[in-house]
């Protein structure tokens, strides 16, 4: 009676597997499950955050199906970050964000310009960008309450698809965004932009990331203002240095000049 | 008495040179009063395009409030009811009270953006303080609880709007929170100031308050003052605020128009650069007159101090006709400037030509007019006399010291 024995174990072996199988899965799908908002939103937080960096960045400004490229080196620490460009129209261009202040400087009016008010919704450099978009360094999930709407795929990724409401008394330019965060890289994928009416303003999404130094960041983003027709930004980070020494001075408006 | 008859009479000896020297002195002080005249209205239609499109009279506001509102924040608002609206209503001089609400905000058309300046009204209350509401070339000021903006017609040009398009104002909340108000073009004017025909957005008070969550506070509170009564409703909203312990101030229109104040500052000096001038013409055609007096009529001084004229005698003679030569120039000059003030006060000087002058602080379109300042003719003729009577001082004692002998054989 050989027979019913190794279908026995045949069928012992499936119990067994089917068993662990299940409960990895179950295991994993408790895991993902019992992630909450706020825990996907400080793994990306905790994913995106950088303490400091060096960056040499490429934008294309397109309007109309017509393309404007302007290069920059950026230099960031913290809630500080000094921009210089360097294609030749724009060269010596230079923008410093100290806190909640930007000043920038145009060679050819040889003046430092604070940047305040109604030219905070400016487009950066004619961008898509506002100056108001690159105020916002602080953690996210210290400026708005997050909730999960749904699990989506983008871009082949699968994603979590959360809803951000900003806490009632905090500063935030957006009232609402919808974020799709990458399941397993916890990267922001796209992310759309409200205003307290409702109307959407801005869609941004990710294009190409890359993992630099055990980080998964954003390296070519689209950002399209929703309020304008045939405009959208592209920036693409050309070079990335993560927590490079960074001179004290370069933070100074005297390097404005 | 001799001496003057002999000074009237040489007046008629070089009729070419004197008429010449006249008309000199006419045109130079036509050019005083034309530019003066000139002067003066474009300073009082700028500040009438203030009052009557942008401050009124007085401005009510927050003391912390006053010195940041060309930033447009919404901090230091000031908290309006109807109790304190009916109590400066009550003021004696006020006429108008409006209260509004600035605010910066990107104007959408779907294609382009613009910065603009927002502002939140009660219509009824603004049409009491500002004249916009007799500049619409379309439609028509909205009513409070509509949805509609109203534009100049500049704005509308550059972006291309026209009436009943729909625009989306992208605002900033007090938190600083994006948030848009989208209305439809009710009314597109076209003032005398080109701030509102560029830059303002008006809209209903109501639905500001509500994107910018500024509950029921406005920036600001426009009054209209009687006329010649601004001081004293000042002083007398002054007192209502303390007595009942209010944190506002009531600034005048004065205060706002700094940049034209300062063009009336420049205003000034150029007048007295315009009179130094004026007067240094006269002053070089006299002088010269007298000295080509002098000159041809060498040996006649000699034979005069030969006979016992005496030198203040001949210098009073050359000063005689240096102020008839002033009277006949300051009196051509005076009915010249009389007709180039008139057309000008009348007709007015078109400035379009000369391109945007608002980007000089000047802000008229289209025309100046001038405005009549009699004073000024009666001063620049008495001022002309008696520079030509000094300016004659000089070469005639030159002329009167000559030695009787020399003078007589031209030595």
């Amino acid at each position: 009676m050989p027979k019913p024995k190794i279908n026995k174990l045949i069928f012992i072996t499936i119990i067994i597997f089917t068993i662990l199988f299940s409960l990895t899965n179950s295991g994993l799908a408790m895991a993902t499950k019992q992630m909450t908002a706020e825990e996907i939103m400080k793994k990306r937080d905790e994913n995106e955050y950088i303490q400091s960096a060096y960056a040499e960045v490429t934008m294309i400004i397109s309007k109309g199906g017509r393309g404007i490229e302007k290069n920059m080196v950026m230099y960031s620490r913290e809630k500080d970050a000094f921009v210089e460009f360097t294609n030749p129209g724009d060269r010596g261009t230079k923008f410093l964000k100290r806190d909640d202040n930007i000043w920038m400087f145009f060679p050819d009016a040889e003046e430092i310009v604070k940047i305040s008010g109604h030219m905070l919704e400016q487009g950066f450099m004619g961008s898509d960008f506002s100056y108001q978009d690159m105020m916002e360094f602080d953690k996210l999930t210290d400026l708005y309450t997050f909730t999960i709407l749904e699990e989506d795929t983008f871009t082949n990724r699968p994603c979590y698809v959360l809803e951000a409401i900003a806490i009632p008394g905090k500063k935030v330019s957006y009232y609402r965004r919808v974020t799709w965060i990458d399941k397993e890289r916890f990267v922001g994928l796209k992310e759309e932009l409200h205003a307290e009416s409702g109307r959407l303003l801005k869609v941004s999404e990710v294009q190409e990331i890359k993992e630099i130094d055990g980080h998964w960041l954003p390296i070519q983003v689209v950002m399209e203002n929703k309020l304008r027709r045939d405009t959208y930004t592209r920036s693409i980070i050309k070079e990335i240095e993560l927590n490079p020494e960074l001179d004290e001075r370069l933070f100074n408006l005297e390097n404005l000049h | 008495m001799f001496s003057i008859r002999l000074g009237i009479k040489n007046l008629s000896r070089q009729k070419r040179r004197n008429i010449i020297t006249i008309l000199v002195i006419a045109f130079a002080f036509f050019g005083y009063l034309f530019l003066e005249s000139l002067l003066n209205g474009m300073e009082e239609m700028s500040f009438d395009n203030i009052r009557d499109f942008e401050t009124g009279d007085i401005q009510i506001a927050h003391p912390e409030y006053w010195p940041e509102r060309k930033e447009l924040p919404l901090d230091h608002l000031v908290e309006w009811n109807e109790i304190i609206n009916d109590e400066i209503e009550k003021i004696k001089g006020v006429s108008g009270v409006s209260p509004e609400l600035r605010f910066s905000a990107n104007l959408n058309n779907g294609i382009d953006e613009m910065g603009v300046i927002g502002l939140g009204i009660i219509p009824e209350n603004y049409n009491q303080v500002f004249k916009t509401q007799d500049y619409f070339s379309e439609g028509s000021l909205f009513a409070l609880n509509e949805n509609k903006a109203v534009i100049g017609e500049r704005m509308a040009e550059l972006m291309d709007l026209k009436m009943n398009d729909y625009i989306i104002l992208l605002v900033r909340t007090r938190e600083d929170t994006f948030n848009t108000i989208e209305v439809e073009i009710g009314g597109i004017v076209k003032t005398l100031n080109p701030i509102i025909n560029s830059t303002i957005v008006l809209l209903p008070l109501h639905l500001v308050q509500q994107a910018l969550n500024t509950e029921n506070n406005v920036s600001m509170v426009s009054l209209k003052t009687n006329f010649g009564q601004e001081e004293l409703a000042q002083q007398s909203i002054h007192e209502y605020f303390r007595e009942e312990g209010l944190p506002l101030e009531a600034y005048s229109w004065r205060e706002s128009a700094e940049s034209v104040i300062a063009l009336s500052t420049t205003k000034k000096s150029a007048i007295g650069i315009i009179m130094s001038v004026v007067l240094l013409i006269g002053m070089v055609g006299i002088i010269n007159n007298i000295i080509l007096s002098a000159l041809e009529r060498t040996s006649e001084i000699g034979m005069m101090k030969a006979l016992g004229m005496k030198e203040w005698e001949i210098v009073f003679v050359f000063m005689v006709e240096a102020a008839g030569i002033g009277v006949m120039g300051g009196l051509a000059g005076c009915l010249l400037g009389f007709l180039g003030v008139n057309w000008l006060v009348n007709n007015g000087f078109y400035i379009e030509a000369w391109g945007d002058m608002t980007q000089y602080g000047i802000p008229i379109l289209d025309r100046i007019y001038g405005v009549w300042n009699y004073y000024s003719f009666g001063y620049i003729f008495f001022l002309g006399v008696i520079v030509a009577i000094l300016s004659s001082i000089f070469p005639a004692y030159w002329a009167a010291h000559k030695d009787p002998v020399e003078a007589i054989y031209q030595r």
